[in-house]
C-alpha cells in the first residue's frame, strides 16, 4: 500500500481526456468523472498525499469545465424564448445594457502582415544566411592623403633647433648634465627624442667610454 | 516560415469588416495539408498554439456562425481594454438584443417593423443605420428585411450572455 502511487497515471488519463475533448471525440457531458475521483480516493495515502495534489486539482478542472458544459446546455435550451421573456419584461435601455456586461470580446488582428510577405521574408532569410566567411587580404595603395597625428616637419626642426641652441654652451658634458634642470618626465623624455636626432643628424657627438656629450 | 507563422496569419487576417480568422479548410490549404489523419493534426496544431498563446493573453476561439477560428484577447485583459463598441451608447445595445431575438425567433432574419414592435419604439432607423454601418447586420433597403452578420459571433461570448439572460430571468 505504501509503494502504490497512481498520481502520475491518474494526470496522463486527464491530460488524454482533455485533449478528447478539444478534438471532438468526446463530450465532458456524457464522461462519467466518478472513476477518477474513485480512484485518487482509493489509491491516496500518507506516503503519497504531496504527488496527488496536482491530480487533485486536475481532476477538479475537469468537473468545473463538466459542470460550465452543463451550464451552457441549461441556458441555451429554448434561447429565444428566454430573450422574448426578457424583453416582456420591458426593460430599460440601462438594464439591456448591464445584461451584455462582461460579455463582449476584443479580438485580436494584426493587419501589417500579410501571408506574401511571410512567404518574401521566409525566401530572402534562407536566401541571405551566409554560411561560410572567406577572408580576403586588403590591397594596399599608395596614398598622398595627410593624416591627423602627423606632426608637421616645420614645428619639430624647431624644437629641436631651439633644444640644441639651449644645451649647445653646455658642452662638452656628462650625458645626464644636458637634463640637469628639467624634473617633469615627459619633458626629459622629449628632450632626449631630440637629443637622437641631434645625435643622428651628427650636429651632437657620443663618447661612449667617457658618457660624454661634445659638438 | 513555419506553421505558427502561417496559423498567426490566418487566425488574426480581418478579410472584411465581419470576417476575421480562418475557417478549417483555409488553414489546411494554407499549410498544404492532405493526409489521412488532418482533422488530429488541425486540432493538435491549434492546441499547441493555444499553449503558446495563452501567456501573452490571447486564446483561440471558434465562431460558431460562420466557422471561422480567430484570436481573442483572453478575459482578463478584455476587462482592461475597453471591449464594449456601445460604451455610452445604451440604445444601441437595447436595438441590438432585439435584433438578436427576432432573428432568433425568426430563423436569421428580421425586420424593422419587428424591431419596432418589440423595442416599442417608434424610429428604431437611425440605430439600425449605426448598427449596420459597424457590421453587425445588413439591411435589404428594399425590403426592409435584416439579417445578423457573424460579427455578433466575434464581439459577443452569446455562450455568456445566454447564461446572463437565464440568471436575469430567474432574479
Amino acid at each position: 500500500m505504501e509503494e502504490l502511487d497512481l498520481s502520475e497515471k491518474i494526470n496522463k488519463r486527464i491530460a488524454l481526456i482533455k485533449d478528447d475533448v478539444l478534438s471532438g471525440k468526446i463530450n465532458l457531458l456524457e464522461l462519467q468523472l466518478n472513476p477518477i475521483f474513485s480512484e485518487i480516493k482509493n489509491s491516496i495515502n500518507i506516503h503519497n498525499i504531496e504527488n496527488y495534489s496536482q491530480s487533485y486539482v486536475n481532476a477538479l478542472e475537469l468537473l468545473n469545465d463538466k459542470f460550465e458544459e452543463l451550464k451552457n446546455l441549461l441556458s441555451s435550451l429554448d434561447i429565444e424564448k428566454k430573450f422574448e421573456a426578457f424583453l416582456k419584461t420591458h426593460p430599460n435601455e440601462d438594464q439591456i445594457f448591464d445584461i451584455f456586461r462582461g460579455c463582449w470580446r476584443k479580438t485580436f488582428h494584426f493587419e501589417p502582415i500579410s501571408l506574401k510577405f511571410l512567404d518574401y521574408a521566409s525566401n530572402r532569410y534562407i536566401k541571405e544566411r551566409i554560411t561560410h566567411y572567406t577572408i580576403e587580404h586588403l590591397t594596399k595603395e599608395e596614398t598622398n592623403d595627410q593624416f591627423l597625428l602627423e606632426v608637421p616637419r616645420y614645428k619639430f626642426t624647431e624644437k629641436i633647433g631651439a633644444f640644441y641652441d639651449k644645451i649647445k654652451k653646455k658642452l662638452p658634458c656628462f650625458f645626464e648634465d644636458v637634463f640637469d634642470n628639467e624634473l617633469d618626465q615627459i619633458e626629459i623624455y622629449e628632450q632626449f627624442v631630440y637629443l637622437l636626432h641631434l645625435l643622428q643628424l651628427g650636429k651632437i657627438k657620443y663618447q661612449k667610454d667617457t658618457n660624454t656629450l661634445y659638438i | 516560415m513555419n506553421e505558427i507563422s502561417v496559423l498567426m496569419y490566418m487566425l488574426s487576417r480581418k478579410k472584411s469588416i465581419h470576417q476575421i480568422g480562418a475557417t478549417k479548410k483555409e488553414i489546411l490549404k494554407s499549410l498544404n495539408v492532405k493526409n489521412k489523419n488532418k482533422s488530429v493534426y488541425f486540432q493538435d496544431l491549434l492546441t499547441g498554439l493555444s499553449k503558446y498563446l495563452e501567456p501573452l493573453g490571447l486564446q483561440i476561439i471558434f465562431n460558431s456562425l460562420n466557422s471561422h477560428w480567430f484570436i481573442n484577447y483572453d478575459n482578463e485583459l478584455t476587462e482592461l481594454i475597453s471591449a464594449n463598441p456601445f460604451e455610452g451608447r445604451p440604445s444601441l445595445s437595447a436595438t441590438l438584443l432585439c435584433v438578436l431575438t427576432s432573428c432568433l425567433k425568426n430563423s436569421g432574419h428580421t425586420s424593422i417593423q419587428e424591431i419596432r414592435a418589440l423595442r416599442n419604439k417608434k424610429d428604431v432607423k437611425d440605430d439600425i443605420k449605426i448598427l449596420e454601418k459597424e457590421g453587425f447586420l445588413e439591411l435589404d433597403k428594399k425590403t426592409t428585411n435584416i439579417r445578423l452578420t457573424p460579427l455578433i459571433g466575434y464581439k459577443l461570448d452569446l455562450q455568456k450572455l445566454f447564461v446572463r439572460l437565464a440568471l436575469k430571468l430567474k432574479e
